[in-house]
């Protein structure tokens, strides 16, 4: 695990009274305990990673509370495992990334919502969109309309997002119904407080569990029970949901003197909204706005009776709705119609983006040109203008002082990461062999697509890269390889990839990224982490499984060693025998391995014992700064400086302080047989007595041959 | 009305960025402001650019204000940027603005990929953000903070957190913000020691008429090339034979040659480079600081000291590379280096120290070479790479020395025959330029050689492309040397119409 938990962890047995004081996605987490959940699961993935690992960390107050927590396959058994609250009262949670967990998860979702629960099931979606986002940019509020999945989007504070977790339970048992509570990236990570209360034992758990099967064959998926169960979600479910969340006034109204005007928002945009309106002199520190607002803490469904309340006999009403389509002003725009009420302008997509994040700058634009469009009474239009056309001028200024756009800087794979030399050696196989179509996966090594790899034709989902080179292969005029990480081996490549493969024979080449972890998401442990500890789970090697599913050409290599990995891509892609011939690529996540080594020299150093310190260098007299071997490997430790020669113009490459001395530069060098001004230093500390002797002796030799102009 | 504090920090992953934004929280809530953070932290690895956004209101009481999640444009009070290009970037986005935004920004640069992986310069010139910035910002605090981070043995957040407040635009007092550090416990002492350094900077700005300049983090240590006593008489010849301006460049280049072979090689070099110059002087090269004799000199010192196996061993096993490498390796007294070099000397590497005879034969069989880790600090792999070097005196009867000296000789005859064809100085600088592709090593060395070789069949030597007069044959020239230059590989692919480039951040 990247990090220890323990003071988050502490932070979970708060009581009543006290204050808890965090980030966003574990206030949910204690939400979820103050709620009386019987078990939680899910699928780690930024932002919501966390919320899985601060529990995996508090296995000793969930054994206390009798809570099952598990890390699940991947999301589609996540929400299979919402399963539990079909029939039986108890109260569950599930977690993921959003929009591509849910895709992963639709499946066991739509079965899910179609029998409906008892127990109330509430999804924590971390909604991944926008800035920081690492995955495709779609809504997750289509599947909730297309499920009939109930959909919180809380406004961005910890009181109201805990409040919203609460309040989600209940909404779920009262319209027996899954509920879904998405936060992005930011409301995930802010930090704030909120007064806590006793975290609650569930009624039913592995401490008190059930005693009976509850069965009914109207909760399974099979004719006549379908069509029954879709009628009962609109006649029965839907009322239900809609009556609690009027009664308990889940969506907020907040007044302001511009009553001819309006604004209705997601929850989640209630903070940037406010901060627009207070560039424009129209709210003030507290959050009070001249504008009426109506916060929209449950963005589906939407309640008709509230919003004709609210828009009745306004001349115009904003809606500020991030991402596309824009369902929530089509449906106003429906209410509204059908109630007949034709009198406001519904603004929404006209002034504000269709498509793209809701950054502050966009926010301010929209508010700002709604309002100049509209142009209510006392509202300084001066003021708008100003303040519109001072950001755009500071833009215009800054572009024109910088002249060129400063050069952007992508995520990209750490210093030392074992999955780099692994595309460095297929570089340079494609160099020898020409243009290979490369199927990709999702994990750090999706960074291969950027420069300086630029390998990688098609990303199609987590686990998927081998199913996507299916149609590739036999339609291709040379072998595919396809690349793939442990994570996404287990989160889905196993079946859907390599068994299938293996059953058809399809010939290709795969490439297994073996660093232990699902490192991306912050590297937790999956079945063949090293080093798990008994409680973790019963470990499963993926040599063991590919030999067990029938894998005959299979290959280990040690990442590091550049030029054995071209050796065995060269092997399996000139190889006479058809079928899947698949290399385990073997390296530990650096990140993880530094975490585990760096204390443990520490104490050696400390002690006195020997340690051996290793990074690289390269000889600056001796390179002539062709940058081949950046090309070649894109190491962020290896960089460039002003060569110290003065007849050098033009920058030398060097290696910079931050090198763990995994050598890959060298090993690159010579694969691709570079230059000879990379060298390994080994700095011995707490030297022996025998290391002084030898030292003694090849000083006083190299001495007397001058080591000496 | 009090209104909340914007303070937008942009770093690069792994420089504690967040641990900056908890010391800010910890220290607002030390005064007892209400205070907020968010942050974008997305994926673990640690690299790429990331912001941390927080927001204090300086005001103490009961009820809580509404702050934002996301940086507004023209909306930030206190700019923190972890490097010079971040703070670039800032500007970029207008989180920068006159009315309102201290600016607090380290001067070193940490290169992106799309500066280093070009084989020429692909620097962003940085110098342009610190001129910006006095037309940007508010007030500025500018220094090398990586610098500093190293004096105190800590990070760069420390140093960062020191001169944000220093620089006066938080409402949070020292105290506060040293108990916040004191607070978060681990490596405490160390970032004290790197707050102080930083508050001390802010509080005590550059007198006025200094500017702080862009700072190359890696260039900790130039090393001295060419001690003043190695150069010897050709040194005098210099100062006799050739004009003032050129004085340092040709002593430097002497001193090179007479280390890399010898006087004569030296004289040689003069010799060569008095060619250039009758060229410059007849196209009135005298008012610029002989430009064309300038660039050809330094080519022409580069390309005759190329770098064979001989040379590399020799400066391989100097004491002056023993020492640069304990330096950089940071080795304290009493522990022990040990250097080991990857070498992959092919058959043609040493076909080239060969007599030509010799070297056809050894070529023909040239495979992809042998891989070697030699021990350069033991007795045995010190020996072997001193043999090597020693082998210099017959480097002249090798196949490539005299390999070079034709191709040297083509080089300039075409500079002297063109420049004074056409007595166009321009021309026979695009020609000079050319020698730029003859560097590098093994394969890299090979394609980018031929390359050159190419231009001069195809344009330079080519009657049919001379006839097209000096400024069709300049173009074309220089256009064929930058496609050179820019390999293949290093091309970004061309992007699809429209289609978006993904992680890239706005702006």
């Amino acid at each position: 695990m990247e990090r220890s938990f323990k003071a988050e962890v502490a932070k979970l047995r708060l009581g009543a009274g006290d204050t808890f004081t965090g980030e966003g996605i574990l206030a949910v987490t204690k939400a979820l305990l103050q709620s009386g959940v019987s078990y939680v699961g899910g699928y780690q993935g930024a932002p919501v990673s966390h919320l899985m690992d601060v529990l995996h960390d508090a296995r000793g107050l969930l054994d206390e509370l009798g809570v099952h927590f598990e890390s699940c396959a991947n999301e589609a058994g996540a929400a299979a495992m919402l399963g539990a609250s079909i029939n039986y009262p108890l109260r569950g949670a599930a977690t993921w990334k959003s929009v591509v967990g849910t895709n992963v998860a639709s499946d066991a979702l739509s079965n899910l919502s179609s029998a409906g629960v008892v127990g109330g099931a509430l999804i924590v979606l971390g909604e991944d969109y926008g800035e920081g986002a690492s995955i495709i940019q779609e809504r997750s509020h289509s599947f909730a309309q297309k499920s009939q999945l109930w959909l919180l989007d809380p406004r961005p504070n910890l009181p109201s997002i805990v409040r919203m977790v609460e309040k989600g339970f209940a909404l779920s048992e009262a319209s027996n119904t899954p509920v879904m509570l998405e936060l992005r990236i930011r409301a995930c990570h802010v930090y704030g407080s909120f007064e806590t209360k006793d975290n609650v034992a569930p009624k039913h758990s592995r401490r008190n569990p059930v005693q009976k099967p509850a069965f009914s064959v109207d909760r399974i998926p099979l004719p006549p029970a379908i069509y029954a169960q879709e009628k009962h979600k609109i006649a029965v479910r839907l009322p239900e949901a809609l009556k609690f969340i009027q009664r308990e006034q889940l969506n907020e109204f907040f007044a302001g003197d511009l009553r001819e005007i309006g604004i209705v928002l997601q929850g989640g945009m209630y903070n940037t909204t406010i901060r627009a309106l207070q560039q424009l002199g129209l709210a003030d520190a507290y959050g009070s706005s001249r504008i009426p607002l109506y916060v929209l803490n449950v963005t589906y469904p939407l309640v008709s009776e509230e919003i004709t309340r609210f828009c009745s006999g306004k001349r115009a009403v904003l809606v500020v709705e991030e991402g596309q389509p824009a369902h929530i002003e089509e449906a106003i725009n429906s209410i509204l119609r059908r109630a007949d009420i034709n009198g406001p302008h519904v603004i929404g997509k006209d002034v504000l983006p269709v498509a793209g994040e809701y950054t502050g700058e966009v926010v301010l634009k929209g508010v700002g040109d709604f309002l100049k469009l509209i142009m209510p009474d006392g509202v300084d239009r001066k003021l708008v203008d100003a303040v519109l056309d001072g950001v755009g001028e500071a833009k215009r200024r800054a572009a024109e002082l910088l002249g060129v756009p400063v050069p952007t800087r992508p995520p990209g794979f750490c210093v030392g990461c074992p999955e780099r030399p692994v595309f460095s050696a297929l570089k340079l196989i494609e160099q020898e062999l020409g243009g290979i179509h490369i199927s990709s996966d999702i994990g750090c090594h999706t960074f291969s697509t950027l420069p300086p790899f630029s390998l990688g034709n098609t990303v199609l989902g987590y686990g998927l890269s081998l199913a996507a080179a299916s149609a590739v292969g036999p339609n291709f005029g040379k072998r595919v390889v396809t690349v793939m990480g442990d994570g996404g081996f287990w989160h889905q490549g196993l079946v859907t990839g390599v068994a299938n493969a293996v059953f058809r024979n399809d010939d290709g080449v795969l490439v297994i990224m073996q660093n232990g972890y699902t490192s991306a998401t912050g590297t937790q442990n999956i079945a063949s982490s090293p080093d798990l500890r008994p409680e973790e789970g019963n470990p499963i090697a993926i040599e063991g499984t590919l030999r067990g599913l029938g894998v005959k050409w299979l290959e280990r290599v040690y990442n590091y060693d550049v030029a054995s990995v071209a050796d065995a891509l060269r092997r399996a892609m000139t190889a006479p025998e058809k079928g899947l011939k698949i290399i385990i690529a073997d390296g530990e996540c650096m990140l993880e391995r530094t975490r585990r080594e760096r204390p443990v020299t520490a104490q050696k150093l400390a002690s006195g014992e020997r340690v051996v310190r290793t990074r690289f260098g390269i000889d600056d007299d001796v390179c002539t700064g062709d940058r081949a071997c950046i090309r070649l490997s894109g190491c962020p430790s290896l960089t460039i400086k002003d060569a110290p020669d003065p007849l050098r113009t033009e920058p030398v490459t060097t290696v910079d302080s931050g090198c763990v001395g995994c050598g890959l530069c060298g090993e690159a060098a010579h694969a691709a047989g570079l230059c000879p001004s990379f060298h390994r230093i080994e700095v011995i500390q707490n030297p022996t007595g025998w290391d002084r002797l030898v030292h003694g002796i090849r000083q006083g030799v190299i001495g007397m041959f001058g080591g000496a102009r | 009305m009090t209104r909340p504090i914007t303070i937008l920090v942009a770093a690069l992953g792994g420089e504690g960025g967040g641990v900056l934004a908890d010391w800010l929280i910890e220290a607002a809530l030390h005064e007892g402001f209400p205070a907020q953070k968010t942050s974008i932290p997305g994926v673990s690895q640690r690299t790429g650019a990331t912001t941390y956004y927080v927001e204090i209101f300086p005001e103490k009481g009961a009820r809580p204000p509404v702050m934002a999640l996301v940086p507004s444009p023209g909306g930030i009070d206190l700019m923190a940027a972890s490097e010079l290009v971040e703070a670039g970037r800032a500007m970029q986005n207008a989180f920068i603005t006159p009315e309102r935004t201290t600016l607090v920004a380290s001067t070193h640069r940490v290169y992106a990929t799309s500066e280093k992986m070009l084989p020429t310069d692909g620097r962003y010139d940085a110098e342009k953000i610190l001129e910006a910035v006095p037309k940007v910002a508010r007030k500025a605090v500018l220094c090398d903070m990586s610098r500093m981070a190293r004096g105190a043995g800590t990070v760069i957040n420390a140093v960062l957190f020191g001169a944000m407040a220093g620089s006066g635009a938080l409402p949070l007092s020292r105290e506060a913000c040293e108990a916040a550090i004191r607070g978060a416990g681990k490596g405490a002492e160390a970032s004290l020691r790197g707050f102080a350094a930083g508050y001390a900077q802010a509080a005590s700005p550059l007198p006025a008429g200094e500017r702080a300049g862009v700072r190359d983090d890696s260039a900790e240590t130039p090393t001295p090339t060419h001690p003043p006593e190695s150069r010897g008489s050709e040194s005098e010849r210099v100062r006799r034979e050739f004009p003032e301006p050129l004085h340092a460049l040709l002593e430097e280049a002497v001193a090179r040659l007479v280390d890399y072979q010898d006087a004569a090689y030296a004289d040689r070099y003069l010799d060569r480079v008095r060619g250039v110059l009758a060229v410059d002087r007849e196209a009135g090269g005298e008012p610029g600081g002989w430009p064309l004799t300038r660039e050809a000199a330094r080519l022409l010192a580069l390309w005759m000291s190329y770098e064979d196996v001989i040379r590399v061993a020799d400066l391989k096993t100097r004491a002056s590379r023993f020492a640069r490498v304990r330096q950089e390796a940071a080795a304290k007294d009493g522990q022990i280096v040990v250097v080991t070099d990857y070498l992959k000397p092919s058959a043609n590497e040493i076909a080239d120290i060969l007599p030509p005879a010799w070297a056809e034969r050894l070529r023909k069989k040239a495979g992809p070479g042998r891989a070697v880790k030699l021990p350069t600090s033991s007795v045995a792999g010190f020996l072997a790479l001193r043999l090597l070097a020693a082998l210099k005196p017959l480097r002249r009867k090798s196949a490539r020395f005299i390999e070079e000296q034709a191709l040297i000789e083509r080089w300039l005859g075409a500079i002297k025959r063109l420049g004074f064809a056409a007595l166009d100085a321009e021309l026979s600088l695009e020609i000079v330029q050319c020698a730029r592709l003859v560097r590098g090593y093994g394969e890299t060395w090979r394609k980018s050689r031929a390359a050159f070789v190419r231009i001069l069949d195809e344009l330079v030597e080519n009657e049919q492309a001379v006839s097209k007069g000096a400024d069709a044959l300049k173009a074309v020239i220089r256009s064929a040397r930058n496609a050179a230059l820019a390999y293949e590989e290093a091309k970004p692919a061309p992007a699809a119409k429209g289609m978006p480039v993904i992680w890239m951040k706005q702006g």
